[in-house]
């Protein structure tokens, strides 16, 4: 029992060791984290001013245009994050620091954990500054406190989402040019979704595509108390997609990792 | 005066022989030109399919599709993809010590910028090509027929000089791929603020004074008139014209900075 129980603590001293080398990294280099900060706000800037308009239309579900996108910038920033740190594990690799780490002692699980835990935090910095700008520019928030704990929720955990899925392709290609194809997916996965307008306003293809993209559970999740109140039966279908998607990519990616460093 | 003939022929022949190796190089990795047109693919068909709406707004343009509509943008963006590597193909030269090579070789100065350009500019003209026969593949229409779709071409051409020789000029000054690559997420709000996706006479506040101020607005929105509305000469001219002074104006500032720079060494 006495085993177990160290083992278990020697595990969560190694992912919050990985987890905290990461933020010391962004303390260290700022540099690094201004494209996580930048590019969601950016985004959030692009699509207020160009697409402001569509609330003209009916049933588009907000008058105010910082309500629909802001939640979808900060999801964007969140996306950005989960692959800046795997960004980050790709540098490790390159460098030769990855075949230290294996030198630890015990499971690679925890390298897993750490590298995700990084994630869902770095997640916490562009989330933050959607939120204070959007607020800043005249973003509302009907929801109250509930609303800003689902956004956090769900930025944090779409990092962890988006960080797995990126460490199955590194584990697989082992390159930073890697990146490349991870931002892709990332991209097209938010485009394809209610990122922009409602569902109902989509025809065709895009309205099937939308319809089954777990995104779109996350963007009602983290959009709802934009929106209005926050309910349970936004709340779960989002959660549900969350969990789903960290089960199997954090299988694939584990299986991944054990095929790299058996 | 036959010296001058002479030296201008021989920096022709320059100039080609460096486009040449500049294309021979983009179609080595020719994967890196596929986000390029994917990206804006992907894109104009996700828009053309929810932005159905917007059309019936008071303010839009008349057209029979999104997919008309959105054809211009698609190609500046597009195009824009590939705009800042003939900066960063210079600042690897210059990294990697053949930009020095070149500097001993009896090659002419502005042959080497220019060659870099020319690439750009010819791989733009081809990525505009098969956007459009994609784009009327799919449904859209060109008002202005073949002769609006050649201007379309030769602006995208125009307007990768611009940007690219913009990019060079940094090159030069940086001396630093990675921060001639930082400036593309620059572009890509550039043509986020401007007309490319949506008109600007449905924006609001500073925004909107921003994308009526924007350069891109200014090329676009002939364009877009040559695809939607049909053949206008004003149309082509301004199309051909901004992008040709931008050209003019971000080459001479990326040659300054190339004198500068040799004066320096």
């Amino acid at each position: 029992m006495n085993i177990v129980n160290l083992e278990i603590r020697h595990s969560s001293q190694v992912a919050s060791a990985i987890c905290m080398r990461g933020m010391r990294r962004i303390k260290s280099r700022p540099v690094l984290i201004i494209p996580t900060i930048v590019m969601p706000v950016v985004l959030v800037v692009s699509f207020t001013g160009a697409f402001s308009s569509l609330t003209r239309i009916e049933g588009y579900g907000t008058s105010n245009i910082y309500n629909w996108m802001a939640p979808y910038g900060a999801l964007q920033g969140a996306v950005f994050a989960g692959l800046g740190s795997v960004g980050s594990s790709a540098d490790d690799l390159e460098q030769g620091f990855f075949d230290r780490l294996l030198l630890t002692p015990g499971s690679r699980f925890p390298l897993l954990v750490g590298t995700v835990g990084y994630s869902a935090c770095r997640a916490l910095i562009p989330t933050t500054a959607v939120f204070l700008f959007s607020l800043a520019f005249g973003m509302t928030v009907p929801g109250g406190l509930p609303a800003v704990i689902s956004l956090y929720i769900a930025t944090s955990l779409l990092a962890v989402v988006f960080c797995l899925i990126g460490l199955i392709i590194l584990y697989k290609l082992k390159t930073q040019r890697s990146l490349m194809l991870m931002q892709v997916i990332a991209f097209g996965a938010l485009f394809i979704s209610v990122g922009q307008v409602p569902q109902s306003f989509m025809d065709g293809w895009l309205k099937v595509a939308a319809r089954y993209n777990p995104i779109t559970n996350v963007l009602e999740l983290s959009r709802q108390g934009f929106l209005g109140d926050v309910a349970w039966s936004t709340t779960w279908p989002g959660l549900l997609a969350l969990v789903i998607m960290i089960l199997v990519s954090g299988a694939l990616a584990w299986r991944g990792l054990k095929r790299l460093a058996p | 005066m036959n010296e001058n003939r002479s030296g201008l022929r021989l920096a022709g022949t320059q100039t080609l022989e460096l486009t040449q190796r500049s294309l021979q190089n983009e179609f080595r990795q020719w994967v890196v030109i596929l986000p390029g047109l994917i990206f804006p693919l992907m894109m104009a068909a996700v828009y053309s399919s929810q932005f159905g709406r917007a059309l019936g707004l008071p303010g839009f343009p008349k057209v029979d599709s999104f997919l008309d509509f959105i054809l211009p943008g698609s190609i500046v963006q597009a195009v824009s993809f590939g705009a800042t590597s003939a900066g960063t193909a210079l600042a690897l030269d210059i990294e990697d010590g053949f930009f020095d090579r070149l500097m001993v070789s009896p090659v002419s100065r502005v042959p080497i910028l220019l060659g870099r350009l020319g690439g750009a500019a010819v791989i733009a003209a081809g990525k505009a090509v098969i956007l459009i026969l994609i784009f009327l593949a799919c449904g859209a229409r060109i008002k202005s027929g073949l002769s609006g779709a050649v201007i379309v071409t030769l602006t995208a051409s125009l307007l990768v000089l611009a940007i690219g020789g913009l990019a060079q000029s940094m090159a030069i000054k940086t001396r630093s791929q990675e921060a001639v690559g930082a400036t593309f997420p620059l572009i890509f709000v550039t043509i986020f603020m401007s007309s490319a996706f949506f008109p600007t006479a449905l924006m609001d506040g500073w925004f909107r004074a921003l994308a009526e101020n924007n350069p891109i607005t200014w090329t676009v929105d002939p364009v877009r008139r040559l695809v939607i509305e049909g053949w206008s000469a004003t149309d082509a001219l301004q199309a051909l014209g901004v992008p040709l002074l931008l050209s003019v104006l971000t080459i001479s500032l990326a040659i300054r900075s190339l004198q500068r720079m040799l004066r320096s060494v």
